[in-house]
Order: structure tokens, then sequence, then C-alpha cells
């Protein structure tokens, strides 16, 4: 909401700043109505100003949160992710189509996470289109519908209200796992934190049951062919909740630098109309002065 | 079929929401609200079909919903 009615008082405010030479130039008349203008456009950019400075705080606030709880989702999906690394499972490279479950957010202000994820996925489909989509949250639902309309299977609305729990995770991996298709590989596509400034779109491989069994190091394994849905079912939703959670922490920080960007450029903004606002009116007084002098010397004469 | 649960038509996933969801509600009253807090899903869902969106719906009631249908089957 506060970027759409923020931009056209940006743009207004920079074509006036390009703009001051030639307003300092004209005439006494124009520089009465520039002076109300500045005026108008200072106080404006103030409450941006204001209001982006409080959504970078709270960000701040949420961002800690979310980092410890990163960190936490990462031990859970790391260690069911070990599993396979020791069995050294491999996606099938099967005829089957792929699904890819991209985890996004419902919320934008954020800089361009979601669009790294949308920009992924379109490079994706150009190179091979035999994939399915699951998208999670609105901001990449609304970028890749108009790309790749097809592809979409499901969409889930209302993440990144709050920390992610791992209720959404497996509430999500069931919903997944009720889709009539059959895929040769799940993966899940998120935003890996690297530092609190970069971050990458990166895969988290969910493996089929078939892929499960055919990996070199299966036999090291004693698991009964009842429970390896089990333990699918289980992974897909620890990926998740580590997909989910990561990539909550980044759009957080993502927030909060993007919230920090826009407050320092209306804070120069605010310099910039400040000095404009106290020239014009000086250039306003002198003229004045001008008008009274000439004026009391001219009646002098007479 | 060695698992009850599985034959009463629940997924993996839903059988531990179950068990979770249990262990919650017996904790002491300080520490139960806490929990029941981390067991909250408001998540909403569509499916999709030829490039058009669905229905939006409640997650919960939808999984409820499948279930109900696996276990009368």
């Amino acid at each position: 909401m506060l970027s759409r009615a923020a931009r056209p008082v940006f743009k207004a405010g920079t074509a006036a700043a390009a703009a001051r030479p030639v307003a300092i130039g004209a005439t006494n008349a124009a520089n009465y109505a520039t002076l109300r203008e500045i005026e108008g456009r200072l106080k404006s950019i103030r409450n941006i100003e204001k209001i982006t400075k409080t959504m970078k705080i709270v960000a701040s606030t949420k961002l800690t949160r979310a980092q410890r709880a990163m960190n936490e989702s990462r031990n859970y999906g790391q260690t069911s992710q070990e599993v396979y690394e020791q069995a050294e499972t491999k996606p099938l490279e099967g005829e089957n189509k792929k699904l890819i479950i991209v985890c996004s957010s419902d919320k934008g202000l954020c800089g361009g996470i979601h669009s790294g994820l949308s920009r992924k996925i379109r490079a994706l489909l150009q190179q091979n289109a035999n994939f399915d989509l699951v998208i999670l949250g609105e901001k990449c639902k609304a970028q890749l519908v108009r790309s790749s309309p097809k592809s979409i299977v499901l969409s889930f609305a209302g993440i990144g209200k709050d920390v992610p729990t791992f209720a959404d995770a497996s509430a999500i991996a069931d919903q997944v796992s009720l889709l009539p298709t059959e895929y040769s590989s799940v993966q899940v596509l998120y935003n890996k934190f690297i530092n609190a400034t970069s971050y990458e779109p990166t895969f988290i491989d969910a493996f089929s049951e078939d892929a499960i069994t055919q990996s070199p190091n299966f036999a090291a394994y004693e698991i009964e062919d009842e429970t390896l849905p089990n333990l699918r079912e289980y992974s897909l939703a620890n990926s998740l909740y580590w997909a989910l959670a990561e990539g909550h922490a980044c759009e957080q920080s993502a927030r909060r630098n993007a919230m920090e960007n826009a407050s320092s450029n209306a804070s120069d903004m605010i310099g910039k109309f400040q000095i404009l606002y106290n020239r014009t009116r000086q250039a306003v007084i002198t003229g004045e002065l001008v008008e009274i002098i000439t004026g009391a010397a001219a009646s002098a004469d007479a | 079929m060695a698992f009850a649960w599985k034959a009463a038509g629940l997924t993996y996933n839903r059988y531990l929401a179950v068990a979770a969801r249990v262990v919650r509600r017996s904790l002491k009253e300080d520490k139960r609200i806490a929990a029941e807090r981390r067991g909250e899903m408001e998540l909403r869902f569509a499916k999709w079909e030829n490039g058009k969106q669905g229905e939006n719906r409640s997650l919960a009631k939808a999984n409820e919903a499948s279930v109900a249908e696996h276990s009368s089957s």
C-alpha cells in the first residue's frame, strides 16, 4: 500500500529537484506558489520516512526470531537429509514429471527475493518444461501465473504472517502427497540465507520411493517396505519446514534492508528539499525587500 | 497391514499431527498455551486446472475431509 502511494511523490520529488535552478530563476509570483508546493512535498516525504523507519524496526525484531527458527529448522532438515547422503540417493532421471515446490510468501515490500525465485523457475521452464509447480505464497503465484499458468497444480496462501510452524509444513506435505500424478522427483525451491544481504534460490531434493530403493547404498539400512512411504512423507515435511523457515528469515532480512534503503533515500530527499525550501524562501524575502526599497526610494524622490 | 492408522486412511504426517496435538493438550496450563501456538495452521489452498485457479479453501478442513473420505472407503 505504501509503495504505490509513495511512487508518484518520489517521482514528483526528483522532477522538482531537477527543475531547481529554473525555480530559483523564476519570477517572484512563481516562487510564492512553489514555496507552498515544496512544503507539502517535504511533509509527505517526512511521513513516508516515518513509516519506512517503523517498518524497518518491526522487520528487525521479527528477523531475530526468524533467524532462530531458521537455525533450528536447518538442523531438522539436514538431519533428515543425512539418511539420503549416506545411502547416496540420486534423483531418478525418468520420463515421469518432476514437481517443484516454490517457497515464497504473501507479503511484498522486501526487495527482489520473490522475483529471484520466479526468475529461476522461468529459466528452468525454458530449458525443460516437463514439470509441475506447487506455489506457496501469493507473491510468486502472481508472478508465475503470467508466464506459466498451465504448470501450476496447487497454490497455498496465508504463508509469511508469522514464523512458519511444522504444522504448516506437514499439512502442505500431506496435500502434495495426495496429488494424483506420479512424480519422479520432488524438489523444494527456497531462498538460501547466505548472509544478511545475499540470498540464493536453492533446491532441496525430496526423493520418491523408487529413488530411495534404487540408491546405491540402500542395503546399509534395514527398512521395511511399509515404512518407506512414511519416511518419504516425513522427509518431505521436514524439507518443507526447513525451506519455509529459511525463506521466512531471508524475507525478513530483505525487508529490513529494503526499508533501510527507503528510509535513507527519504532522508536524502528531505535534505535536498529543505535546502531548496530555504533558498526559495530567501529569494522571496530578498525580492520583497528590493520592491520595498525601490518603492521607498521612488516615493522619497517625488 | 502393520499400521492401524494407515488402515484408517491417515497419512504419516497426519498421524504425527494428531499425536503432537495429544501431547500438547496434556501439558500443564502455562506451557500448553505456548505449545499450542506452535500447532496452529491457517493456510488456504487452491487447486489449479488448465491455468485456472480453483476455489480457495481452508487447508485444515480439506485435510480432515480427505481423511474422512479415505477412512470410509
